[in-house]
């Protein structure tokens, strides 16, 4: 980025300036009001549920609403939000455990080998993947590659790995219609994109330099990938790897067509199962009162993950650009 | 264009047949030969536009030799061909025959990483690899080729930063990062690094020309020693600079089609003190270029 | 031969198993990059293939201009809502974003530009949901489901996108042209709306198409604010409202036939537009951005 010469906007002031400054930077604190009030309304709306209810119980408790019979009578209602995370760790690891493999050695075909005719036609339809709507996506898989990794992938891991570990396995006789798996596979094809954007993005900006330091000493091509480009952009893929992690985390429409609405921690993969997402989406229509600040409390939980990834991506670039200037 | 040899080269030997191909020649000359570089009829390409035209020469073993000339006249093209990097960019080609103690480098049977072992080469901006210290910056070489027992990469490395002058400078902190030094030093660690492997020609795309006049000098110096066991090319823009540092020197200028050619080669004092050619005699006097 | 001649030969000519492996797994290696590329942007091509072939037996003029509650339905109600709720939405959106953007760029503090831009990453990550679950927070005790609780969230959603593009594009305008403005004693304010943010312009359009175009395809902020409808709505915004993605998200799992293949034409037209408008504000920059 270049660095702003403002110091020649400093000089010719007009009285008009400052009144239109002020009026600009109302955007910037517009922007830094709704920040607060997000949080905010996220916090208060959820705080019946904090009333009677501890932020770690609520984390560990895998039952979304479980009664618990009182001395006197009454029941109490505990709220849980294990099993809501549990598929939403469970299905972004997924996730990144197929994308990104793919997606950073995608990046490097279309950094070093692809010549400028295919990288940039390939850049280009790999991005346009992000446009497409993700209830399509959703529809789509539905409809098709739910099906068909029902009847391959998962079929396959299930008669072979899943005899022998138990998350691996299937019912017997009846698949299931939805699964964890699939979702995380969905997650995997959605997220792939940023990582081939971003990735290529940092692996470009290695200079030439280095690459033909390496190669001028008898290494092969793969050799000044492996040991020049990669550790060198090293913080930038995770950084890529971390940034669709968070989208991983707060996709909902394809996942929630795709996971199935299933109560509890399931007990296999291919089960079907719940993120914190798809769990709001699927109940937020009908809950009152307190289930309804439970609803919001899933929410604010997923709002602090993402917040947390976004804090993370920032240091790590910041931190990159740093050893660039250096280097 | 007129080619003067320097004298004290070889002539090269017949073009033999045998069982390696009728392209690499048999060497029939002393001891003092090995490390001959000669360049027959050398074109290099980027896509269709010829950088360099016609370029035939020896290189002497054992000596530095310096390509001087105007900027854009293909030199560093030329050099970059000698160890075949020039290919590495897309679309970049080379015509005619470089041969290195008779083996024949663009031959089909010939590895190319093979020949950049043989053939190292210093860059104009120091490129020490950021994420390696300065041991694994020296080492990086001899890891590629497999598993060296570590006292035997210590023993190469030290071997390597010494004759890179360097020894004393960095033998107490191995460990940090190669950028961690001064200009002048990481250009010092590059040239360890590219000795380490052991090659017998070193290449020098400008090796001074980003670093300040006391580390200049520095690196000429360890040139001038280095020349007592590798053949050295160097590339310069300098003239000043050829003429402390070289033995031969070689003048290319660009000719209409914008190809750089060679005008003039041979001893350095000669070519400086009593050139052939009326352009060389413009270039040393500094009237154009 | 002498020997030190030998030695070159050797190491240039003899076969050296060490040499023949790696040369055989860069081989490999090259094989496997290509492959992952390969299948990087398979995914594109199986989608709208597959939407496509699905979609176009239910495309004809009633699926567009009739409701769904019609005798043959359509889904007109839903096409006028995207368009009034994401037309809202980017409203109230292109002026702050386009403002907070020029702010950020040209007058902002280092420090205020820091944590301007922490706060458009925070933003830019928040899931579409939690921007729904916000507006529902927000808007739906006092309006009940509404379109303009739907609006909301995507303006919550478009917001940071506007910003970051129009402050990177005013970024890449040279100083020059600023300078060269106010070295004709034209002010500041002015320098900077009618020169800067002018050569800037096709850049901040790109940001307000890409943001539309995000905000056309949410679904979930939608679900729980304007809720979808079957009546045709025309600028009620205080009454529950149709769109397409809702469209889409309802009749996936329906049974009937005629419901899923009218979901499978809504996404056609969805992706349609989508890629549409994708294609047609980065071609431009086709070129310059992989040099």
């Amino acid at each position: 980025m270049e660095v702003r010469a403002l110091h020649s906007l400093r000089g010719a002031r007009v009285a008009g300036d400052k009144y239109f400054t002020r009026l600009m930077s109302a955007a910037v604190i517009t922007l830094g009001l709704l920040l607060i009030a997000l949080i905010g309304s996220l916090v208060s709306a959820s705080m019946p549920l904090w009333a009677i209810q501890t932020p770690l119980s609520f984390l560990s408790t895998p039952a979304w609403i479980t009664g618990i019979e009182q001395a006197d009578g009454s029941t109490v209602e505990v709220y849980g939000a294990a099993a809501a995370l549990f598929g939403t760790a469970v299905t972004s690891l997924i996730a990144v455990a197929f994308a990104a493999p793919i997606g950073i050695f995608g990046a490097i075909y279309l950094v070093e080998y692809a010549p400028k005719r295919v990288a940039i036609p390939l850049t280009f339809l790999v991005e346009l993947i992000a446009a497409i709507p993700s209830v399509v996506f959703g529809l789509w898989a539905v409809k098709d590659l739910s099906l068909r990794l029902r009847d391959s992938i998962e079929w396959w891991i299930a008669s072979t790995v899943g005899q022998v570990i138990p998350w691996l396995s299937e019912e017997p006789g009846s698949p299931s219609a939805d699964s964890i798996f699939r979702a995380g596979f969905l997650l995997a094809i959605m997220i792939l994109p940023m990582i081939v954007a971003v990735s290529r993005e940092f692996m470009r900006s290695v200079p030439v330099s280095l690459r033909e330091g390496y190669v001028g000493m008898g290494a092969t091509k793969w050799e000044s990938i492996r040991d020049v480009v990669l550790p060198t952009a090293r913080i930038g893929l995770i950084g890529a790897v971390l940034l669709a992690l968070g989208r991983a985390l707060g996709e909902t429409i394809a996942v929630t067509m795709v996971i199935g609405n299933a109560e509890g921690i399931p007990s296999s993969l291919f089960l079907p199962g719940n993120t914190i997402a798809s769990k709001i989406a699927n109940t937020i229509g009908e809950a009152t009162d307190v289930q309804r600040s439970a609803v919001v409390a899933l929410g604010l939980a997923l709002f602090i993950l993402t917040f947390v990834i976004s804090i993370l991506v920032r240091v790590l670039i910041r931190r990159f650009a740093v050893i660039k200037a250096v280097s | 264009m007129i080619r003067v040899d320097g004298g004290q080269g070889t002539v090269p030997g017949q073009v033999a047949q045998g069982a390696e191909g009728g392209k690499h020649r048999e060497q029939s000359a002393p001891e003092a030969s090995a490390g001959t570089v000669e360049l027959r009829g050398v074109e290099a390409f980027y896509g269709t536009f010829r950088a360099v035209n016609n370029v035939s020469m020896d290189i002497h073993p054992r000596s530095v030799t310096a390509l001087i000339g105007p900027s854009g006249c293909g030199k560093s093209t030329l050099l970059r061909s000698i160890n075949r990097m020039h290919e590495t960019l897309l679309g970049a080609s080379v015509k005619g025959s470089i041969h290195l103690d008779g083996v024949d480098l663009y031959s089909s049977d010939l590895d190319p990483v093979r020949v950049r072992r043989v053939i190292g080469m210093v860059f104009q901006k120091p490129n020490p690899f950021p994420t390696m210290s300065i041991y694994e910056n020296v080492a990086a070489g001899m890891r590629l080729l497999g598993r060296t027992p570590k006292s035997e990469l210590d023993g190469v490395v030290e071997t390597s930063l010494r004759r890179a002058a360097l020894w004393d400078e960095v033998k107490d902190k191995l460990k940090q990062p190669g950028t961690s030094l001064s200009g002048g030093q990481q250009q010092r660690l590059c040239i360890a690094r590219a000795v380490a492997v052991q090659p017998r020609v070193l290449l020098m795309d400008e090796p001074c020309s980003a670093l300040d006049p006391v580390a200049t000098l520095k690196i000429e110096e360890l040139i001038r020693e280095l020349a007592a066991d590798y053949t050295i090319i160097i590339v310069t823009h300098n003239m000043q600079q050829a003429s402390r540092v070289s033995n031969h020197t070689a003048f290319f200028a660009m000719d209409d089609s914008r190809a750089g050619y060679l005008v003039e080669s041979g001893l350095t004092t000669e070519i400086f003190t009593a050139p052939k050619l009326p352009l060389t005699e413009r270039y040393i006097a500094g009237r154009f270029g | 031969m002498t020997e030190a001649s030998k030695s070159i030969r050797d190491a240039l000519l003899k076969p050296d198993a060490g040499s023949i492996r790696r040369s055989r797994i860069d081989w490999i290696m090259r094989r496997v990059f290509e492959a992952s590329a390969f299948l990087t942007v398979l995914p594109l091509f199986v989608v709208i293939m597959f939407v496509f072939v699905r979609a176009l037996p239910w495309l004809n003029p009633a699926f567009f201009f009739n409701n769904p509650l019609d005798p043959e339905p359509g889904i007109f109600n839903a096409i006028i809502g995207s368009i009034q709720m994401s037309g809202l939405a980017m409203l109230i959106t292109a002026p702050i974003g386009i403002a907070g953007g020029v702010y950020l760029s040209e007058f902002a503090s280092s420090r205020v530009v820091s944590i301007g831009e922490t706060l458009i990453d925070i933003l830019l990550g928040v899931p579409s949901i939690v921007a729904g679950i916000f507006a529902y927070l927000l808007l739906v005790p006092v309006l009940g489901f509404s379109a303009w609780a739907g609006s909301l969230a995507l303006a919550v959603l478009t917001l940071p996108i506007v910003m970051r593009t129009t402050q990177e594009v005013m970024r890449l305008v040279p100083v020059s042209i600023r300078e060269a403005s106010l070295a004709l004693g034209i002010p500041v304010w002015r320098t900077t709306l009618l020169v800067t943010l002018r050569t800037a312009f096709p850049g901040v359009l790109t940001g307000l198409v890409l943001a539309l175009s995000r905000a056309l395809g949410e679904t979930a902020p939608l679900i729980f604010t304007a809720k979808g409808t079957n009546a045709l709505n025309f600028l009620e915004f205080g009454t529950t409202m149709n769109a397409m993605p809702l469209v889409i998200y309802r009749y996936a799992g329906a049974a009937e036939d005629q419901l899923v293949g009218q979901a499978w034409a809504t996404a056609l037209v969805l992706m349609a537009i989508a890629l549409a408008m994708n294609v047609a504000v980065r071609w431009r920059t086709i070129d310059s951005r992989v040099a």
